[in-house]
């Protein structure tokens, strides 16, 4: 039971640690996650949403209904914690 | 080699972070400990994320300056515009907002499960459950 699962978690370990050697310098500027898409909501966001927050424009704004679907998923889970610890009569 | 080192240690500790609560996941028989495994787990992919949107060099949170008030009729003089590099990359910080919303969501279902389990069976060791209801032990 403990030995082949310290043995699969070594292995996801060694698999990721190899995957890191690629990826970009950490606080890299010039990074891809940096330089593709976000420096266009940094520089318009005020111009769209006249919001100087930019995370609460892209939250509210450009995925608003993201956002309005996050809402169902806090609703049911909260449905579900309800429904399940809802003390049941004694029938 | 110690440069490479000191650019990717930070990938590093998130792989043990998640490393951790994945083997907690795997071996732990008590539900509690299972739970606060998968917390940790979703724990190390967010600040997974959030290290992402780090830039090194005087960056700040992307919260724009000089922006109150008119901002929308500032842009109309065209006269500053924003300067990419000082702010941090917001989208990581967005998504992780939406991933925690959904941690807190799956930690509250799983916690109210564990409590009716423990209605039912009056234990959360999971051998001792999967005894008690006369199945393989």
């Amino acid at each position: 039971m403990r030995t082949p699962s310290i043995m699969i978690q070594v292995l996801l370990a060694a698999a990721l640690i190899y995957g890191t050697l690629d990826m970009p310098k950490w606080g890299d500027p010039h990074s891809p996650a940096a330089s593709h898409v976000s420096p266009y909501y940094l520089e318009h966001s005020i111009e769209h949403t006249a919001t100087p927050n930019v995370v609460t424009s892209v939250l509210a704004d450009y995925r608003g209904y993201d956002t309005l679907g996050e809402t169902t998923v806090i609703f049911t889970a909260g449905m579900a914690c309800i429904l399940l610890l809802k003390r049941r009569d004694k029938s | 080699m110690f440069d490479f080192i000191v650019d990717h240690y930070n990938y590093w500790t998130y792989i043990g972070l998640m490393i951790i609560g994945f083997y907690a996941m795997m071996t732990k028989r008590n539900l509690i400990k299972k739970i606060i495994g998968m917390n940790i787990f979703q724990s190390a992919i967010i600040f997974f994320f959030i290290s992402s949107s780090v830039k090194r060099g005087g960056v700040s949170v992307p919260i724009l300056e000089d922006a109150h008030g008119h901002a929308a009729h500032g842009m109309e003089h065209g006269a500053h515009a924003v300067d990419v590099m000082q702010y941090a990359n917001p989208l990581p910080h967005v998504l992780m907002l939406t991933a925690i919303v959904v941690m807190v969501a799956t930690l509250g279902v799983a916690l109210a499960v564990a409590i009716m389990i423990y209605r039912k069976y009056h234990t959360l060791e999971e051998d001792e459950i999967i005894t008690a209801m006369g199945g393989r032990d």
